[in-house]
């Protein structure tokens, strides 16, 4: 199915398995305009390390140049954060090529031993919620598993080990969170039926995050329905071109979700969302399910984005404070979803929202992407952070867990801390008229 | 040296561009101190251009110049054989109005730019204040007048330029359109090179609406501290000056600083009186709205004076004038200064009868007292005793000079143009 | 040894260079991964904006301060090798096109900020900070960085001296070149030197001002003082919607004959406006075959009467629509679809030429009619976008490459437009600069004699045409004898005038 006949397995970077498409390479036309959104051109002013400098690689790769380490060290550089899709003028779709080239590496390209144990690890634990959950902490699992002793040995690793430290005194003790029923009820009218998705870090690290979605959607009037035993949706396992575990888990979450009869789907976690949204993409090729997927996507919406959709009904208390709001790559890059939860936030009486200077740069989280890139992922968090302090707000309001648990690391280590939480856990206390305190003091 | 010899050269100049055009020099004709032997006398671009590689053919060391107003600016030459003489190469070529461009050749006088200009109501923002001074010398010494400030210096508003290089070949740089960057911006070069690497016989200038009412916002004030506040005051508010100058009649003793701003008529005057406001509670002093300009404004402060341009960083115009102060102070000498402050720029005047000496100690202050403010101080003009023992340009660092070196090299590699009228001796 | 002379490079003809040495050179300076070999990774700097040229360097070096730029530049002249200068490789004329045997010295490591000024109304930065970035800086104190090109949010300072580029804004308050007072330069021979100075008017000559538009041919920028201006009291934008080009053009003259100096008039026909409207969703009036973006700035009063009459001009020139922009956001969205025309002329078209040419703004009318006849006869659509009150044209000439022949007949066009520009006393560029591209269009503007006269500046600064070799000049100029070598006495004085004859 390849556009390109001088093209075959053997020669260049791809094979003709969902090779990077030539005519979105040939979308860009050298404008530049990406190289000062990108994370890792901040940090490096690189060509290589830019997405015009990517995309130029690829084509490379299309012309016949081979797959080589480097190449793949720049591909592996890039975060995924969608940043440079936001600044194109001439709108390609690196999204698609850094998939689609991400699919080739891991399937053309062998890595080193020590970092195949690295991925595989990650791979296992972090996709399974259940996994997740039962762990006290990662450090756990981490030295359970064996992976200290392997990881000791292996120079290149010799970072890992503090990141998956403070991911354990990051990662709150599991809460005795309420177990969520399968269904809440809407409070007043019903104005929808929504559909939850639960996500595995969020409802392993996270569940007040899951249960505050379910109390402001049913406040807004919307009856949710939460399936139980939700498996993940494929997002991490995507973003790092782990493509058919990532169509094994979309599968998985189809089937679960499918049944319910929903208006709408709604996912609270940013990175998640943004892969739901690109089921069609990631299921064209299963007769099975592709007409589904494309059903599916239509119907899902980031929680701040239907709430903002239906508008609010339920009244909200005042909330004295000083916020700044912290968008997540894969909402605002990924979705496009910017104004949304900032109007939601500005309704709440009383509240003060302030913007983070350079705030459409990544956190350096980006999925999995401080486990893999340790270094970079380290500097864009000293980075984040330091423009989050000077906001000198009370609490800082993310959308995806994976930004909450990189910036709170760069904060504390620069010494400094600052409560965080989720966009509908502010609206909840607003709604529940609980105060800041209940958020900023837990 | 044989009356033959010199009937030849003579001889070739006037094949070149006809006998009426040239004669022999007279002591009117004197460069600096240096007498020369033939003065021809061009109309056109085509003529400089014969004439030109007459002097080429001959080996004739030339010095340019238009009406003669500031032909005593600069070093003397290091010699003369021609005075090209550009005052009848006269004439508005085109005033394109609804494109704001004027062609002029370079003997034109600024005075006749003024005027075509002005009947499209338009003007050629070089308000420099000799009343003869042509399009090429103006070009060539780079003067400027107060609205510079807003406006720009002769080379923001040079858009093209027709020049003739030394062994007569006529080129251009630049254009008749304001944007445009094809090829090197030589205007720039040749703007203030005092006709040592061409001859200027034609330019396309940018011209600006005149605007239907000025206003003149003027306080007086002691020291060097205040003006030097009252300045700031007035370039940092939004009220958009087009100039702010100063003037200090003698070495101590009240400094007027003056703003003036333009626009339409009511809401300028308005302006005015909200800027003589804030000017006035910054400074602690009454400020003044004046429907003309002061009788001083955009004058020279020198004539047969000693008169130097002191440039420095714009904040350090206090400092400067402090700095002035004590040194004329220590000399005696009465000092007067006056210029575009907002830029930090300041003429200053050393009476024609304080003896070379002193005028050379004095000029040595002032350079240092601007040096510690990324300064520098230039001799306009002086009188012929001064300039024997000062340099008048002042020191430049030597790898930039190494750079202007070879660029006159380059440009006129035998030497032929205005030799050693410029910085470090450039010959 | 005279390697890379011409622009056609011509390797067997030139001595053998000792690449090698000059690569270990660099890695005795520089740090590891600030010295590229690997050919992949060389690959992703064989373009700049223009990709159409591509040429991928022998080696690329990412300095990280002026020290390191002189070494650099230092070592390549012990060498004999040519370099060529690169900020953020967003030129469109091909000017920092690199060279296959030569050095390609990339500045965007050099992003400092060194000094914001505002006493002095000025500010120091390094030749990589990005153009929008000193405004960002400035602004808190209330000042601005007036060259505003569209590309501002990615080109870098240094590109923009090199280039000396302008941007919408400049019909009032000028180019890059009116805006820089100092830079420090490394010279062609390695050597540092500062030209202007954070005086006004220092003496000598304006190497400065040679300098800016030099298109990295005289020497690497390593720092560069620029201006900053006060930010004005009032800023007003409209957008007018027209039913053509001709009915916009004519309100641009009135404005402009009624004194009235905006601080951008912008214009963009239908064609743009639909490729803008795509990319950005911009919201441009519908229907509109032209579209006209008036910035009006400065004090209140001022602005709020010259407003007012710009906004009855428009109408009276047939404007159907003048959309007047409310707050900051309004403004934005306006000046993005501007601001991003060139790039999504790509969304409606598979390949583009931007062109550049200038024309004196009176002949504007002529011009478009005969560019659209021009279109009409070749078939190839061409769509319009200009900073109108400069007369600065950007012609879209618009084709798909995929078609043969079409890249020629676009050409063809691309360059005919030029012609017309020309014929009415305009320039072959007004802002992207000559760089590679238009190399072959400059003895149409200028005479052997004048680009003989601009390359003695050259001669000056780099006498041994190793400094970007290839650009701007169609023909280098042979420098000759070393510069400066003749001195003493002049040679009538010498041998006395009788003598002479």
């Amino acid at each position: 199915m390849t556009e390109n006949p001088i093209q075959s397995a053997s020669e260049g970077a791809f094979d003709a398995f969902h090779t990077p498409q030539r005519e979105l390479v040939d979308d860009c036309v050298h404008c530049g305009f990406c190289l000062p959104a990108c994370p890792t051109y901040e940090l490096w002013g690189e060509e290589m390390d830019s997405p015009r400098g990517r995309i130029h690689l690829m084509e490379s790769g299309l012309d016949g140049e081979p797959l080589s380490g480097s190449m793949v060290e720049h591909f592996d550089n890039c975060l995924g954060c969608m940043a440079c899709v936001t600044a194109c003028p001439s709108g390609v779709d690196y999204g698609s090529l850094i998939t689609q080239t991400r699919a080739q590496v891991e399937r053309r390209h062998q890595r080193g031993f020590w970092e195949r144990m690295l991925r595989s690890t990650i791979f296992a634990l972090f996709p399974y919620p259940r996994r997740l959950r039962a762990l006290r902490g990662p450090l756990a699992l981490y030295q359970r598993s064996g992976m200290a002793e392997l990881l000791k040995r292996s120079g290149l690793l010799a970072k890992l080990p503090p990141h998956m430290r403070t991911m354990e005194s990051l990662a709150p003790p599991v809460r005795r969170a309420p177990k969520l029923p399968e269904r809440v009820k809407a409070r007043g009218q019903r104005r929808a039926v929504v559909g939850m998705v639960t996500g595995c870090v969020q409802s392993a690290f996270f569940p007040d995050v899951n249960a505050a979605t379910a109390r402001v959607l049913a406040s807004e009037g919307c009856d949710v329905v939460i399936p139980p035993a939700q498996g993940c949706c494929g997002a991490l396992s995507e973003h790092s071109g782990r493509e058919a575990e990532a169509v094994k888990f979309a599968r998985g979450l189809l089937d679960k979700l499918h049944a319910a009869d929903v208006d709408y789907v709604v996912i609270n976690s940013a990175g998640c969302g943004s892969t739901l949204k690109e089921y069609p993409r990631l299921l064209a090729d299963d007769p099975d399910y592709a007409a589904r997927a494309e059903h599916f996507s239509e119907r899902v919406r980031d929680v701040s984005e239907l709430l903002d959709e239906l508008g609010t009904v339920a009244e909200r208390h005042p909330l004295p404070g000083r916020i700044a709001y912290h968008d997540a790559c894969h909402l605002s890059h990924g979705q496009g979803i910017r104004s949304a939860p900032r109007a939601l936030l500005r309704e709440i009486p009383e509240l003060e929202l302030s913007e983070i200077n350079r705030g459409d740069i990544c956190c350096g989280s980006a999925g999995v992407y401080n486990l893999l890139q340790p270094q970079a992922a380290g500097q864009l968090g000293d980075r984040k952070a330091e423009n989050v302090a000077d906001t000198g707000a009370d609490l800082l309001i993310t959308a995806n867990p994976g930004c909450s648990m990189q910036i709170r690391t760069a904060l504390e280590r620069r010494g400094e801390s600052m409560p965080m939480a989720h966009t509908v856990e502010v609206l909840d206390a607003s709604i529940r008229g609980t105060g800041v305190k209940s958020l900023s003091e837990r | 040296m044989t009356t033959s010899t010199g009937d030849a050269v003579r001889g070739a100049l006037t094949g070149a561009i006809g006998s009426e055009r040239v004669r022999d020099a007279e002591e009117g004709d004197t460069v600096g101190g240096v007498r020369p032997r033939w003065v021809a006398s061009v109309a056109t671009t085509e003529q400089a251009a014969s004439a030109m590689s007459a002097a080429a053919e001959h080996g004739l060391r030339v010095v340019p110049r238009g009406s003669g107003s500031k032909i005593d600016w600069g070093a003397p030459p290091e010699a003369v054989d021609l005075v090209l003489d550009l005052s009848q190469a006269g004439g508005v070529l085109e005033h394109a109005a609804g494109d704001l461009v004027l062609h002029a050749r370079a003997g034109t006088p600024l005075d006749e730019v003024r005027r075509v200009a002005a009947d499209a109501g338009q003007q050629l923002s070089i308000d420099q204040p000799l009343p003869t001074a042509t399009v090429g010398g103006v070009i060539a010494t780079g003067t400027t007048g107060p609205g510079r400030h807003l406006y720009g210096a002769v080379r923001d508003l040079l858009i093209g330029i027709t020049v003739v290089r030394p062994d007569g070949v006529v080129t251009i740089s630049g254009g008749k359109v304001v944007k445009n960057v094809a090829g090197y911006d030589l205007g720039k070069l040749y703007t203030g090179s005092h006709g040592t690497l061409g001859v200027i016989t034609e330019a396309i200038f940018r011209l600006h609406p005149v605007a239907e009412q000025h206003r003149w916002i003027s306080v007086t004030l002691d020291e060097p501290a205040a003006a030097g506040e009252a300045v700031r005051v007035v370039r940092s508010s939004q009220a958009m000056p087009t100039a702010v100058e100063l003037e200090r009649a003698g070495t101590t003793g009240p400094i007027t600083v003056c703003a003036q701003i333009e626009g339409r008529p009511g809401a300028t005057h308005q302006r005015a009186l909200e800027l003589s406001e804030v000017l006035g509670s910054a400074v602690g002093v009454t400020g003044e709205v004046l429907d003309t300009a002061p009788e001083w404004w955009g004058e020279y402060p020198f004539d047969g004076d000693t008169g130097l341009r002191l440039g420095v960083e714009p904040s350090a115009v206090a400092a400067l004038l402090t700095g002035a102060q004590q040194a004329a102070q220590r000399r005696g000498v009465t000092l007067r200064t006056r210029g575009s402050v907002g830029l930090g720029l300041v003429h200053a005047a050393i009476p024609e009868e304080v003896p070379p000496a002193t005028v050379a100690e004095l000029v040595g202050e002032l350079r240092a007292a601007a040096a510690e403010h990324h300064g520098y101080g230039v001799v306009l003009r002086a009188p012929r005793a001064v300039l024997a023992s000062v340099d008048p340009w002042g020191p430049i660092p030597a790898g930039v000079l190494t750079l202007m070196r070879r660029t006159k090299d380059q440009f006129d590699p035998e030497h032929r143009l205005s030799p050693g009228r410029f910085v470090g001796g450039i010959r | 040894m005279q390697p890379a002379s011409t622009a056609n490079q011509t390797e067997a003809e030139t001595a053998p260079t000792d690449l090698e040495g000059l690569i270990g050179r660099f890695r005795e300076a520089l740090a590891p991964e600030s010295v590229i070999t690997d050919p992949q990774r060389l690959r992703t700097y064989e373009c700049d904006g223009l990709a159409s040229y591509r040429v991928v360097p022998a080696v690329v070096v990412l300095p990280e301060n002026a020290d390191q730029v002189g070494e650099i530049v230092a070592a390549c002249a012990e060498y004999g090798i040519a370099f060529v200068a690169r900020g953020s490789g967003t030129g469109l004329s091909a000017g920092a096109l690199p060279r296959s045997d030569g050095v390609l010295i990339v500045t965007s490591r050099m992003r400092r900020i060194l000094e914001v000024d505002v006493a002095n109304e000025r500010a120091v930065v390094e030749p990589g900070v990005i153009n929008l970035d000193v405004t960002k800086a400035a602004a808190p104190h209330g000042y601005y960085f007036a060259p505003d090109p569209s590309s501002q949010q990615v080109c870098s300072v240094g590109g923009n001296v090199a280039e000396n580029s302008g941007g919408a804004h400049c019909l009032k308050y000028g180019f890059t070149s009116n805006h820089v007072l100092a830079l420090e330069v490394v010279t062609p021979d390695g050597d540092t030197v500062e030209l202007g100075g954070r005086a006004r008017d220092v003496p000598g000559y304006d190497l400065m001002g040679a300098f800016v538009g030099s298109e990295g041919t005289l020497g690497v920028v390593t720092k560069i003082v620029v201006r900053l201006l006060r930010a004005p009291e009032s800023v007003q934008t409209l957008l007018a919607g027209f039913p053509s080009t001709d009915e916009a053009g004519g309100a641009v003259s009135k404005i402009i004959a009624e004194g009235i100096t905006p601080a951008a008039i912008e214009m963009m026909d239908a064609l743009s406006i639909e490729a803008a409207e795509q990319a950005v969703r911009c919201g441009y009036p519908e229907g509109a075959g032209a579209v006209l973006v008036v910035e009006l700035d400065g004090p209140a009063p001022e602005v709020e009467h010259t407003f007012a009459e710009v906004q009855r001009h428009c109408r009276d020139h047939g404007a159907f629509e003048v959309r007047v922009a409310a707050d900051d956001a309004e403004r934005a969205m306006i000046w993005k679809g501007r601001k991003s025309a060139f790039a999504a002329v790509g969304r409606i078209s598979p390949d583009y030429i931007v062109q550049d040419g200038v024309i004196p703004r009176t002949a504007l009318p002529e011009v478009l009619t005969r560019i659209s006849a021009l279109s009409a006869e070749s078939g190839v659509r061409v769509a319009n976008v200009f900073h109108a009150g400069d007369g600065n044209l950007h012609p879209l000439v618009l084709f798909d490459g995929s078609e043969p022949g079409a890249v020629e007949r676009a050409e063809e066009v691309s360059g005919s437009i030029l012609d017309v520009c020309l014929a009415h006393g305009g320039s072959i560029t007004g802002e992207h600069g000559v760089g590679a591209d238009k190399v072959k269009y400059m003895g149409r503007m200028f005479t052997e004699q004048d680009l003989d006269t601009m390359q003695r500046v050259r001669c000056a600064f780099d006498p041994d045409n190793r400094c970007n070799p290839g650009k701007v000049f169609p023909t280098p100029r042979l420098c000759g004898e070393a510069p400066g070598q003749r001195r003493g006495v002049h040679p009538l004085t010498e041998a006395g005038l009788a003598d002479q004859f």
